[in-house]
């Protein structure tokens, strides 16, 4: 058996009235994928921030065993010199340089005079990458050209030159293709064959399952049961781990009834913003009904978040093409527009798009619906707010100090239940989600699709985008599959399958156009 | 333990006022002028000027935004209100149309390029500070203007006499202790302490303000028309529909947009308000002065600016307050005054302003840190 080169014992690191991580135990072997799973706030990330000295010790409590010597990392280059390599959700990388100065940072191989030695940096990082077995990259790429997937496999690239031993990966997959996690898919196995140790931080079970060899449980900042081997455990067991408590019915389906037509898109174009010939959306037509759940699906870059966008207003003058809705037709030239109109759009990027951090969870709520608590000369009837908002949070479950907590201190998926009740408070008529559970925990992730269930019951007409193919299948009435811009197919729920959907937004099986 | 960490917390909260009254004592111990009431008057005076313009420039700031242009604006509004009256027009006509002409059609400038066509507000209120100068220049062919219609100097050099100044605090003192009992019995928790100690400060504000402006001559007018501004701008962010748009569009542009904000309309209204405020108080320095000369206001946006960094506004955009930019326009003031009375030289002056300004963004970005 291959020998432990990491382990954590009795970890408890507590924040000013909470405590993050309350005893922790774990070990990872050299040449073995741990899989460390726990809905959001279980304390995953403050764990990993231990571990690579952003918490440096003392500020924690417990020991860290590094090839079984105790270490103690006052900072994070400490932590580098053990040979400990975190990849973080939010990539470190500087978008204006090159792969090889990104690779090499702060550590570029330099010439007797002190310049840099560009041959030589570049032919190290080739080397590195051929290592790896990232043939499509070249050293000179600036990064701000290439892929997400691409990014992610420099910032291995870049731990990997540090010859780190340990490397934790903090929800890798989260922005990636299915292609691009094939390829890091590969690349993990080979780094397994050297004899590295990988942390793999994930919400998606079904990655777990493929790539983990052992998975390691975290609830409420303690290991929940031991390091089991994958083989020996289901995804049930791991999720009843995680959330200490059974999810039946995943997906809720009360009896919906499919209403009038409220939306109908016909021959939508949205202009590509860089290139003048090129469209992001191509003549997509499709209607959303009363009462529906309509998916849709499609890889990354398919022109689902841009379609929705350019519905809700949001790039007025590169959208062509009609909106009619309840049968008249509109024209919305911005998002205040479709807000009147009935329409909510619930954006993919929290955290960009969504919320405002240094404001407080009241604010966040009805910063969209201003006029459901102010008088017409727009005089803000603080009473009602509270009131309003109280309401919201009880309703949709918002684990929250209070409402004048700053949004910011919340974990994320209270974040996306305050954002779900902003859009509430504008009572919409047709709602549209894009990504609404990305990056959120089970329970969470639960309790919104009781909510659409819901709205769609009372008789909203719900667009819901998602990667998560389980979910468009568990949720949707009809879905939509969308190409390379266009709208390459719609199934019904009866006949749509996770194959017929992937071959069709891959290309493999060419429909109808 | 627990007490200790609260009354931290409260000087951290409050630091910039705490900072103000340790100034305050500090100067009325070291030169015996300083508190007389004839002297704080004049300092409220002093700081009414700066202090509009900082009331706007806290809403540009609020929106990420800066408005560089405002000292020229001052100029501008000074030159052009006195002319009109040189041309025959009456005080009571000259200063509303000044305001319009110059506050209005500046601040929509500004606004138009920055909303419609996204130039940063920097590059162009920098060309307007430009402009408006050499209009000013221009306009008045390089030298004063003397003021022709004298009932104009009684808007910023006149005073409401003491009697009525009594009686006008005595009724906003009521009106305070109304919304303040009012508002607990809203029954907001968390708000308790705060406003019982904001009742402390205003309380004190309130004695202050009778001791000073209750005897001699009385209270400024332009004092007056601060106040008034102050009140209502502290209004408007604080309960209006257009002051959380603006804390909304200062935090986050596109999520504010998303959430069906009018992104390009509240900028122009930002900065039409700013450039409006800025002319207000040319007019009134024209007033005081009896005349303008086309360089007045020069670096008066450095000074507004400063007011609403100590005030503890974020350069970011997204949080501030009026309360805090007025406590850095007195701070600003009262040093002023302080150290002209103790007889510093004016180039120290500069180099004590410019720390303090750079101690205070120190502070700021420390708490912000933590």
């Amino acid at each position: 058996m291959p020998e432990v080169v990491l382990r954590m014992e009795h970890i408890v690191k507590e924040f000013p009235g909470v405590k993050a991580l309350d005893n922790v135990n774990f070990e990872a072997r050299a040449g073995e994928i741990l899989a460390l799973v726990g809905e959001n706030g279980a304390g995953k990330s403050t764990l990993m921030k231990v571990l690579g000295g952003v918490w440096p010790y003392p500020t924690y409590r417990g020991d860290i065993f590094i090839k079984g010597e105790r270490r103690r990392f006052y900072n994070t280059s400490e932590a580098e010199e053990s040979g400990v390599a975190i990849i973080y959700q939010e990539f470190n990388l500087i978008p204006e340089l090159t792969v090889a100065e990104n690779i090499f940072l702060d550590r570029q191989p330099t010439n007797r005079l002190g310049a840099i030695d560009w041959q030589k940096l570049n032919s190290d990082t080739q080397a590195l990458l051929d290592e790896l077995g990232i043939g499509d990259l070249k050293p000179a790429d600036q990064v701000k050209h290439i892929t997400v997937g691409k990014q992610q496999m420099v910032e291995i690239a870049k731990a990997l030159s540090k010859r780190a031993g340990i490397l934790v990966l903090d929800e890798p997959t989260s922005a990636l293709t299915d292609k691009e996690v094939a390829d890091l898919f590969r690349i993990i196995r080979k780094l397994k064959q050297d004899g590295v140790c990988m942390c793999y931080i994930s919400h998606k079970m079904e990655e777990i399952k493929e790539i983990a060899d052992r998975v390691v449980v975290l609830r409420d900042g303690q290991t929940i049961g031991d390091v089991t081997p994958i083989a020996d455990i289901g995804l049930d067991q791991i999720i009843a781990r995680m959330v200490g408590r059974d999810i039946k019915d995943m997906f809720p389906r009360s009896a919906r009834q499919r209403g009038e037509k409220i939306l109908e898109v016909r021959n939508l174009e949205l202009d590509h913003p860089d290139i003048p010939s090129e469209k992001r959306v191509k003549k997509a037509s499709f209607s959303a009904y009363r009462g529906e759940i309509l998916g849709l699906a499609g890889l990354m870059g398919s022109g689902r978040t841009e379609l929705v966008s350019a519905i809700f207003g949001a790039f007025p003058q590169a959208t062509h093409g009609e909106v009619l809705i309840e049968g008249t037709r509109v024209e919305i030239r911005s998002p205040l527009d479709a807000i009147e109109h009935g329409i909510a759009l619930l954006t993919e990027d929290r955290k960009a798009l969504g919320l405002f951090m240094g404001q407080s969870v009241a604010f966040n709520t009805t910063i969209a619906s201003l006029q459901t608590i102010s008088s017409r000369l727009g005089v803000i009837d603080a009473g009602r707010e509270r009131a309003l908002v109280a309401k919201y949070v009880a309703e949709l479950g918002v684990k929250t100090p209070g409402i004048d907590a700053m949004v910011g201190t919340l974990s994320g998926g209270n974040q996306q239940k305050v954002i779900l009740g902003r859009w509430l408070n504008a009572h919409p008529k047709i709602f549209i989600l894009d990504e609404p559970t990305r990056g959120i925990d089970i329970g969470a992730k639960v309790e919104i699709y009781k909510l659409l269930d819901r709205l769609a019951g009372e008789g909203v007409a719900v667009i819901i985008i998602s990667s998560e193919l389980p979910e468009v299948l568990g949720m949707s009435d009809r879905i939509l599959v969308m190409r390379e811009g266009a709208i390459a197919a719609e199934f019904a729920r009866e006949t749509a399958t996770r194959e017929a959907i992937m071959e069709v937004a891959t290309g493999a099986r060419r429909t109808g156009e | 333990m627990m007490r200790q960490n609260q009354a931290l917390q409260f000087v951290k909260a409050n630091a910039t006022l705490i900072a103000l009254v340790a100034l305050t004592l500090a100067l009325a111990l070291a030169d015996p002028t300083f508190h007389t009431a004839r002297n704080l008057s004049n300092v409220a005076r002093q700081v009414t000027i700066v202090g509009i313009i900082a009331v706007g420039m806290t809403m540009v700031i609020l929106i990420a935004g800066i408005d560089l242009s405002v000292g020229s604006v001052v100029g501008v509004a000074a030159v052009v209100v006195t002319l009109l009256m040189q041309y025959g027009l009456t005080a009571w006509i000259a200063v509303p149309v000044t305001l319009v002409m110059v506050g209005g059609v500046i601040g929509l400038w500004n606004g138009f390029w920055i909303a419609r066509y996204h130039i940063p507000p920097f590059i162009i209120t920098l060309g307007m500070l430009t402009i408006a100068r050499g209009v000013a220049l221009t306009l008045s062919g390089g030298s004063s203007v003397p003021v022709a219609d004298p009932s104009f100097a009684n808007l910023g050099g006149g005073y409401i006499p003491p009697l009525p100044t009594l009686v006008i605090l005595a009724i906003s003192a009521v009106l305070y202790v109304t919304v303040l009992v009012r508002r607990l019995g809203d029954g907001r928790k968390s708000g308790g302490r705060g406003n019982a100690a904001s009742g402390v400060v205003a309380g004190s504000g309130f004695a202050l303000a009778v001791y000073v402006f209750g005897s001699g001559d009385g209270l400024p007018v332009p004092v007056a028309i601060f106040v008034i501004i102050a009140a209502a701008a502290i209004f408007v962010l604080g309960h209006t529909r257009f002051g959380r748009r603006l804390y909304a569009l200062g935090g986050n542009e596109e999520a504010a947009r998303l959430s069906g904000i009018n992104v390009s309309r509240t900028k122009v209204i930002v900065y039409v308000i700013v450039s409006l405020l800025a002319a207000l108080s040319g007019i009134l320095l024209a007033s005081r002065l009896n005349g303008a000369s086309p360089n007045l206001g020069t670096m008066f946006e450095l000074d507004a600016i400063a007011a609403v960094v100590i005030g503890g506004t974020s350069l970011a955009g997204g949080s501030g307050t009026i309360g805090g930019t007025i406590i850095g326009a007195l701070i600003i003031g009262v040093l002023n005054n302080g150290m002209s009375l103790l007889g510093v030289s004016s180039f120290y002056q500069l180099i004590i302003k410019g720390l303090i300004i750079s101690l205070a963004v120190w502070f700021d970005v420390l708490q912000k840190k933590k």
